[in-house]
């Protein structure tokens, strides 16, 4: 007979008896074996929890990740190591796109991005759903339990694992009330745990239904709304960190002196590596990119290519070469000829291996026209090279003793000139995000917000239209109390921009060039290497780079200077035309011209005035405004120039007591001086019409003008005009106010409707009337 | 209406027999269906169409049936349906997401309208490729731990739930889930490849397959299922999170790699890219005509792919230092994840010093107290 039981045996999964070493059982009093007291219990409900208690769990997830890759996890664990694993991976991406984006801003951005996207996921529901439903009904839909593994889940996440007996009395009374369950209900409990299981999944289902909406648009929400701040910090943080880093001069911390380690190791890898390379111009362009990195200077770059030039021509630039190179091209007696001053410049030139200085003196001394003298020049330094590169070029070995020494110094002076320029950027910097593009802006979002504007009127300004503009200044000038507001703000504006850019701050600036340009050429100078040394600084050469910072720095500081003046000039120049002043002024001037005086030229110059100070730049200046189509007389331009900047005209009274009110007399006076002394440079460098309605001063070699300005100055005089600033700030408004119609209205729309629906939950149902009923009356 | 609930007892050779999509609500109910099936002839034979069935099934109940259910608040609704809900959120999220980048846009001029639209093309496709890498990656782990362990973490069952009749319906109570095998660590369907045809005759052929995948000496696979098991739910565990924590690396790589500049120029609107098409056309046709050669038409997926390549390229090759080396980095940590998932999944640690052979006999000693579970 077979054995049955073996073939079921065979067939059947089998399991070793193991002797559990903790018992799910104990005993009681008198020894009847009973099961071990549940450790379940529910934390208390909270909207927001702790950071220790997010720390702890944070701390516990980590943990689990190396069980987990043991393969010990259980599903809970797993769980949350997905959560984490999102978080790191978000943040992972954060740090990369903040590595990415040039900006600081945009930097920040990302982070902020970051962060408001993952609150806004945790927030929406609680504060959405999970508040309004606890307040009305007593059931907190995420609320926790800690099982009796010690693991924190949620209460009602499964429906079908039904969890309400952990429900204190106290718990189920609160909901009880809430939910208005009768007290007289036999089994009022177990209604109560039913209605509260029944309002936790209808509000996990609300907040499934509206996170995909909610989440992105809060976030970006957050984001808009953080912008500004955000900005306002980092340029606070820049302002304080540059003045500090120029007190402390070239940092000699850790991290400085590690860059410094990892070039200097870079450069010696090199060297070794092109060690046998010639010294042509590839090598030469490397060469010049190592040793002037972190300057941020083209023209150190190009001087030192000039030097490597220098150091690495085995030939010497000496007469005969020059005689052997440009051949039957000069005349044989051509050094004979040259005058002593000549004589001197080619020996420099030739100490100095400048092939241009060499051609420029031999070409000036052959007798000719001036075309011819160039076509010469050009002719002369090309042979000169052409016979360079045929000799044979040393090797970089030679000279890498050199290149070391130049290095030496110079990264001292990249590293105090990248000090210096963090200063000068974070202050009046050319690019978004510095101390100046900001405070232009908020100037400009000032006087939107004063003008006043629909949103109709907004998209028409951001599209150029000068009339909304010109209306809507003369509708501020005719309100008092708003024109001094708009006066106070403005010029606290414009004084803090002053406190920032004054001459304490432009001499610390030149002080601080003027230190380390001397002391990077006092080293390479006393090293040999006058090129380089003469190009930072010397007291004969004018392109020095000592000089572009402090001209380049002067000419930003000035040239912002004018964009305020100029604004501070419309806002009074509308107040004057509003006021009958302008009227009075302009036909003051025609009358001392000897000009009849009638209505259609007043009303005509009045207009003129208005819009050149609007909408005129340096070009219309320069073409004596025929190219913005205005048609005027000489006479007329005179007029226009005079009443607009002539300070014979001065100031209305309402906008010097309003600067007085809002700055104090003496400060008001300060200004007004400034834009006086504007004023005047404006006569002398613009305004011009000494040599009549033709002149164009563009061409400064026209004699008799002595004062003309080249094109950086006068755009500095001119400055930005207030039409281009303001369509600027409407365009970005216009933008940003029709996005946060479109996501704010939505996000208001989806939170009522969250609201309403959520209002609903917890509500007795007919049936449950009706068995409500049905209980009471059993 | 009575149901007999059990294990599967026969494997039905007709493929698709099982699964309950796209069959009419009597068909659904009939004899054969009132039991979990697993899906693997399915799985095998259509992976694809079975992938695209079972997460369509899906998509429409968490649109149109949970919802209901949960704002009814349902005594039926469970923790299924409220993981499927899921994927609401996730898919107008990522709309939504698209939308805050780009609706605005139409309403701005042209310069502001070109650089919102440079942004809004590359966040668009930044949520495009979050959600595709993140999807596809994990198969970088699942597919060697699937042929090298026999171990699918993938593997669907159709689930039959008998619901409780309420006042809306009284009749229709069976309802079909698609849950995966090995969703659940701590209770693995374990029980869905006993007597399964489809593994072998033998009762626990699937358990005698995989034990010796994971290297049991092929002369003792008796009471495979009971050796095999802890080693399956340990790979699955490692699986789990590996796939897990290169997923969100490899999302991460997805959207650096949109973020790069080659993109901005992608011309993505369709009318715009007809219009283009019928330019060329016509150029083309003149050209034709004067027996010139014109350059080829640049399609989508030419285009797509070409920016594809350039962006790649430039996501590890920045001109900016920094950007380069965090971009290497990123995409570093990503494949690295990866290869340790494989490493780690496929790697037995607790396995016994000993021979292979010592190591299962260790597991069921024979000498010692057994019992039939």
């Amino acid at each position: 007979m077979t054995n049955v039981l073996n073939a079921i045996i065979a067939n059947k999964p089998i399991r070793q008896v193991v002797q559990d070493k903790s018992p799910s059982f104990t005993f009681d009093s008198e020894g009847k074996i009973k099961p071990l007291k549940d450790k379940g219990r529910l934390l208390p409900s909270k909207i927001f929890g702790s950071p220790v208690e997010y720390a702890k769990d944070l701390k516990q997830d980590i943990l689990n990740i190396g069980k987990a890759a043991k393969g010990k996890a259980n599903d809970h664990e797993l769980g949350r190591i997905n959560d984490l694993a999102m978080k790191f991976g978000s943040l992972c991406l954060a740090t990369y796109l903040f590595i990415k984006n040039p900006l600081k801003l945009s930097k920040a951005m990302e982070f902020v991005g970051f962060g408001s996207f993952f609150a806004s996921m945790a927030l929406w529901p609680k504060l959405a759903i999970q508040a309004p439903l606890r307040a009305r009904t007593g059931v907190d839909i995420h609320q926790k339990y800690i099982d009796s593994q010690g693991r924190k889940k949620m209460l009602h996440q499964d429906p079908q694992y039904d969890l309400t007996d952990l429900y204190s009395r106290e718990d189920l009374d609160k909901m009880g009330k809430k939910l208005n369950v009768s007290e007289s209900l036999p089994d009022r409990d177990d209604f109560i745990k039913q209605r509260a299981k029944k309002t936790a999944i209808q509000g996990n289902t609300l907040w499934m239904a509206t996170a995909g909406v909610a989440t992105p648009v809060m976030s970006a929400l957050i984001c808009n709304r953080l912008e500004k701040p955000i900005a306002k910090v980092i340029e606070t943080y820049d302002l304080i960190s540059s003045s500090i880093g120029m007190e402390k001069g070239a940092t000699n911390g850790p991290i400085a002196k590690l860059k410094q380690y990892f070039n200097q190791r870079a450069l010696n890898k090199f060297l070794q590596h092109n060690a046998d390379r010639v010294m042509d111009d590839k090598l030469i362009s490397e060469l010049a990119d190592k040793l002037g990195k972190g300057a941020n200077s083209a023209t150190l770059q190009d001087v030192i290519k000039e030097e490597l030039r220098r150091l690495g021509s085995s030939i010497k630039l000496d007469e005969s070469f020059i005689r052997e190179a440009v051949g039957n091209k000069l005349p044989q007696n051509i050094f004979e000829t040259l005058t002593d001053k000549q004589k001197t410049i080619l020996e420099k030139a030739i100490e100095s291996g400048s092939v241009k200085g060499i051609s420029d003196v031999l070409a000036s001394a052959v007798p000719g026209t001036k075309h011819e003298q160039m076509q010469l020049r050009k002719t002369i330094a090309n042979l000169i090279e052409n016979a360079k590169r045929t000799k044979e070029l040393p090797k970089l070995s030679f000279i890498s003793d050199k290149i070391q020494s130049i290095y030496s110094s110079l990264s001292a002076f990249a590293s105090e000139k990248s000090i210096l320029d963090k200063f000068i950027t974070a202050r009046v910097g050319d690019k978004s995000g510095t101390y100046i593009a900001n405070q232009w802006g908020r100037v400009g979002d000032k006087l939107i917000k004063s003008l006043k504007l629909s949103t109709s009127e907004l998209k028409a300004l951001s599209q150029g239209n000068i009339d909304i503009l010109t209306d809507k200044l003369s509708q501020l000038a005719a309100n008092d109390l708003e024109y001094d507001k708009v006066v106070n703000d403005l010029m606290r504006l414009i004084g803090d921009y002053e406190s920032k850019t004054n001459s304490t701050v432009v001499s610390r600036i030149k002080q601080k060039a003027q230190d380390i340009c001397n002391r990077a050429s006092g080293d390479l100078q006393s090293k040999g290497f006058t090129v380089i040394s003469d190009k930072i600084a010397s007291s004969s050469q004018k392109s020095t780079i000592e000089n572009i910072i402090n001209t380049s720095t002067v000419e930003r500081i000035s040239g912002a200077q004018s964009s305020f003046y100029r604004l501070l000039q419309s806002i009074d120049l509308i107040k004057k035309s509003k006021d009958g002043i302008l009227e009075q002024q302009i036909s003051k001037i025609l009358n001392e011209q000897g000009q009849k005086v009638d209505r259609a030229t007043l009303d005509k110059l009045i207009k003129v005035c208005n819009k050149v100070i609007l909408t005129a730049t340096t070009t219309d200046y320069v073409e004596k405004l025929k190219s913005s189509g205005f048609q005027l007389s000489e006479i007329e331009y005179k007029t226009v120039m005079k009443a607009l900047f002539d300070n014979s005209t001065d100031v209305s009274n309402t906008l010097e007591q309003s600067l007085s009110k809002s700055m104090g007399i003496e400060r008001a006076q300060e200004i007004l001086q400034g834009f006086r002394n504007y004023k005047d440079e404006f006569m002398n460098k613009i305004a011009n019409w000494q040599n009549g309605m033709t002149q164009d001063l563009s061409r400064r070699t026209v004699t008799g003008i002595t004062n003309s300005a080249n094109a950086v100055e006068r755009n500095n005089i001119v400055g930005k005009p207030i039409k281009n600033l303001i369509q600027d700030v409407a365009k970005q408004t216009y933008n940003s106010q029709k996005w946060l119609k479109i996501f704010g209205t939505t996000f208001a729309a989806l939170t009522v409707i969250t609201l309403a629906i959520g209002l609903t939950f917890g509500r007795k149902s007919k049936m449950e009337k009706q068995l409500e009923e049905e209980r009471k009356a059993k | 209406m009575v149901y007999s609930v059990g294990v599967q007892n026969q494997y039905n050779k007709q493929v698709y027999k099982h699964a309950s999509f796209g069959k009419k609500e009597e068909e659904k109910r009939s004899k054969c269906e009132n039991h979990d099936v697993l899906l693997i002839e399915e799985k095998t034979k259509h992976p694809v169409s079975t992938a695209i069935k079972i997460q369509m099934n899906k998509l429409v109940n968490a649109f149109t049936k949970y919802p209901e259910k949960g704002f009814k608040g349902s005594k039926n609704a469970n923790f299924y349906e409220y993981l499927t809900m899921g994927m609401v959120p996730y898919l107008i999220g990522s709309g939504m997401l698209i939308g805050v980048f780009n609706i605005a846009s139409k309403f701005f001029d042209t310069p502001a309208a070109v650089n919102s639209s440079k942004i809004g093309k590359k966040m668009g496709l930044g949520v495009l490729a979050y959600g595709v890498l993140k999807t596809l990656s994990k198969k970088l782990i699942e597919i060697p731990v699937k042929l090298a362990r026999n171990v699918d973490v993938n593997l669907p069952y159709d689930k039959v739930v008998y619901e409780l009749p309420d006042k809306d319906n009284k009749d229709n109570l069976v309802s079909h889930e698609y849950h995966k095998v090995f969703e659940s660590v701590d209770f693995p369907r374990f029980d869905m490849f006993y007597n399964n045809k489809y593994f072998g005759e033998e009762r626990d052929a699937y358990y005698r397959k995989t034990a010796k995948k994971f290297g049991f000496n092929e002369e003792d696979i008796e009471h495979s299922d009971q050796k095999v098991k802890p080693k399956i739910r340990e790979t699955v565990v490692k699986t789990r999170l590996f796939t897990t924590l290169s997923s969100y690396l490899w999302a991460a790589t997805g959207v650096g790699i949109a973020m790069q500049k080659p993109w901005e120029s992608l011309i993505i609107n369709p009318k715009t890219r007809l219009s283009n098409l019928k330019d060329y056309l016509q150029k083309a046709k003149i050209a034709k005509e004067q027996g010139r050669n014109i350059a080829k038409y640049n399609y989508f997926y030419k285009d797509f792919g070409t920016k594809f390549v350039e962006s790649c390229k430039q996501f590890i090759n920045n001109d900016h230092k920094a950007t380069k080396y965090a971009g290497r980095a990123l995409l570093g940590a990503a494949v690295g994840m990866t290869i340790l998932g494989n490493i780690f999944a496929l790697h037995d640690f607790n396995k016994d010093k000993g021979s292979k052979k010592q190591a299962a006999t260790s597991l069921i000693d024979d000498s010692k107290e057994k019992v039939i579970c």
